[in-house]
């Protein structure tokens, strides 16, 4: 499970627009197969799997793996050969397909946006189909607008007035209309520029965050995939359901070769992307001002018990991290005002991997954890995430005698 | 029809050939371009013009409507597109006036036989425009269409159809240009037009300079006016396109 990022400033939580608002659903796969005529092999051989409401199924696999073939089957772009699909419990084939299409969320790519029509027309596609009155389609389109991140004074542009970003932003904005219980989204973010990508994916699980949909999720990108599922299918070529976990259960612990080389040779750095820095016990400091004398702070780094970070760290009058002082910077009779080295700086909200890319920067190996305030709060230790990292509970004295497995009961 | 083939043309009926010389009656004399003669009988225009607008406008129109509809029916049956384009094409060959001889002993002389033929003339160009137009409609919006739910008559109608348009209008506006061309020859068929005053008296600079010049205006006129529906039908066309 990602974490929705507690945002206070964010997006505010969308007002339920009265009966707009509507539970995610729980969609179920029952051995499904598509096996197109004259083909040697299945495009889908048997899959099944239960993504529970409100959660984001990625289905990721190599090109041919027939990922995209089973996210068109929940609202039957495709039809399957066999075997049921139902959401909430109901076959997705008990009601005309276009009735069912209304009730499912769905971008693509190519955003496949209407150029012929603006962008609230676009946005309103769906609720117009439904005939709701203008008033509640204007109300509802303007709220998705800014759900989404978009100016509403782009609400009479033509698509092709947009940029790609902002053309995303819209599909998906389309595709929430009326709140559907479920959405699919095919590699929504595949043709953005990785800047815009990494935004989008941000403010998508952010929004994800309020929303609460059940969403399937379909990408080639594993990175992308970790990031964004709650669960993950990875899928061989074939059709073949290859694994179904959780991100931090497929990069600890593939199912079998196809997958861990699918996964990479990296997933144990992939999981710090998982993880943030407050999942990271977090080891403490010696704080110093300027000025301070160098005896009481040699006293300082001795007298505290535990292990502690080697460096004194000075701060400011807010306790805002300053610079990190070495054996060279403590000489003399006061700690001299602008001596020591960069520090750096990591928010307990900040996904392990980049905080700790940022340790790997800087000449002294620790990053000062600040609050919101930018008050420091510990510090983050490389030594941590190597500990993070190293799959099971380390063992506590690693050159102890091996115990046998019964010796402790 | 039994008897003997009336005779295709008769010159100029309806069409008052006297030229009627009042002032500058040696310039009128020689065939010349007459300013003043032409400012004078401008009026005996109106009617051959009339007839040619007329014959223009509803052989657009119904050349339109069956080419459309042919359109839609081969966007859903690829395979009619090639018989389609084959017969079309063989119309589209036929020399006009061949055409108009090939018609007189069903349908005599008159509007039918000249809107047959020009109809005829209209239907490559259109049907082909209209399918281009339909086939260049971006698979991934038909895609989005149908996935948000919309159904096959929906996706044609509300999708399809309108990003199809530019590409329908261009055709149209050929098919005017070239309609309007022809239907200069609709007298031979005994429909009027503005063929009318030409053949009445071909030798006269002025008479042909008026009608010929007509048969350009109104050419100019009716593209513009397709060229203008376009726009005000399809304005996400005009909008500038943002980076």
């Amino acid at each position: 499970m990602s974490t929705p990022e507690p945002s206070p400033t964010g997006a505010p939580a969308a007002p339920p627009s009265s009966d707009a608002e509507r539970p995610p659903a729980q969609l179920e796969l029952a051995d499904v197969v598509k096996r197109y005529p004259g083909a040697a092999e299945a495009t889908i051989d048997g899959l099944s799997l239960v993504v529970p409401a409100g959660e984001i199924l990625v289905l990721v696999g190599p090109s041919g793996c027939g990922k995209t073939t089973a996210m068109r089957m929940v609202n039957r772009m495709i039809e399957p050969t066999s075997g049921r699909i139902l959401i909430d419990g109901r076959p997705n084939t008990d009601r005309p397909a276009a009735d069912l299409r209304r009730e499912i969320g769905y971008v693509i790519q190519q955003t496949g946006l209407f150029p012929h029509r603006t962008i609230a027309e676009n946005v309103a596609t769906v609720p117009r189909l439904l005939g709701w009155p203008r008033a509640r389609i204007d109300a509802r389109t303007t709220e998705l607008l800014e759900l989404v991140g978009l100016d509403p004074e782009l609400a009479g542009r033509y698509p092709a007035q947009l940029s790609g970003g902002q053309r995303q932003r819209v599909g998906v904005a389309r595709a929430l209309a009326v709140d559907p219980p479920l959405m699919l989204m095919d590699e929504p973010f595949g043709a953005i520029d990785p800047i815009t990508r990494e935004r989008l994916q941000n403010e998508f699980l952010r929004l994800q965050g309020t929303v609460r949909r059940t969403i399937v999720f379909v990408t080639h990108d594993i990175d992308e995939a970790i990031k964004m599922g709650d669960r993950i299918a990875v899928m061989r070529p074939g059709g073949h359901l290859a694994q179904y976990a959780t991100p931090a259960e497929l990069l600890l612990s593939p199912a079998d070769e196809f997958v861990e080389q699918f996964v990479g040779a990296d997933r144990a750095l992939k999981r710090l992307a998982l993880a943030r820095v407050r999942d990271l016990a977090l080891e403490p400091v010696v704080r110093v001002r300027y000025g301070d004398p160098v005896g009481w702070v040699r006293e300082q780094l001795q007298a505290s018990d535990g292990p502690v970070v080697p460096y004194p760290l000075v701060v400011d009058a807010d306790g805002r991290p300053l610079a990190w002082l070495d054996e060279d910077d403590l000489r003399g009779e006061r700690v001299a005002d602008g001596v020591g080295s960069v520090v750096a700086t990591v928010e307990r909200d900040d996904v392990l991997r980049d905080a700790f890319s940022d340790v790997l920067a800087h000449r002294v190996q620790y990053a000062a954890v600040v609050d919101g305030a930018g008050a420091v709060i510990g510090v983050l230790s490389s030594d941590a995430v190597a500990r993070e990292l190293a799959p099971g509970p380390a063992p506590a004295r690693p050159l102890d005698a091996p115990a046998g497995p019964g010796a402790a009961a | 029809m039994s008897g003997p083939l009336p005779p295709l043309a008769q010159a100029g009926e309806g069409f008052v050939r006297d030229r009627d010389a009042g002032s500058g009656a040696s310039c009128v004399a020689d065939d010349g371009v007459c300013p003043g003669w032409i400012v004078d009988h401008l009026d005996r225009y109106a009617d051959p013009l009339a007839r040619h607008v007329l014959l223009t406008v509803v052989a657009i129109a119904i050349g339109f409507a069956i080419s459309f509809s042919l359109g839609l029916l081969a966007h859903r049956r690829r395979w009619l597109v090639a018989p389609i384009v084959q017969v079309t094409g063989i119309l589209y060959t036929i020399p006009s006036l061949a055409l108009f001889f090939l018609l007189l002993p069903i349908t005599g002389r008159g509007f039918l036989t000249a809107e047959i033929a020009l109809v005829s003339y209209t239907l490559l160009i259109i049907f082909r425009n209209v399918v281009t137009g339909l086939d260049g409609v971006p698979p991934d919006v038909v895609d989005a269409a149908r996935g948000m739910g919309l159904d096959e008559r929906q996706v044609l109608w509300q999708v399809q159809i309108p990003l199809a348009l530019p590409e329908i209008a261009a055709g149209l506006r050929i098919a005017a240009t070239t309609t309007v061309g022809l239907a200069s020859l609709a007298f031979f068929a005994g429909a009027g037009g503005l063929g009318d005053p030409i053949y009445a008296d071909p030798n006269f600079k002025s008479n042909v300079l008026v009608a010929g010049g007509l048969c350009v205006l109104l050419a100019i006129v009716l593209d513009l006016a397709i060229l203008g529906a376009q726009r005000l039908l399809t304005p996400w066309t005009r909008r500038a396109v943002a980076g």
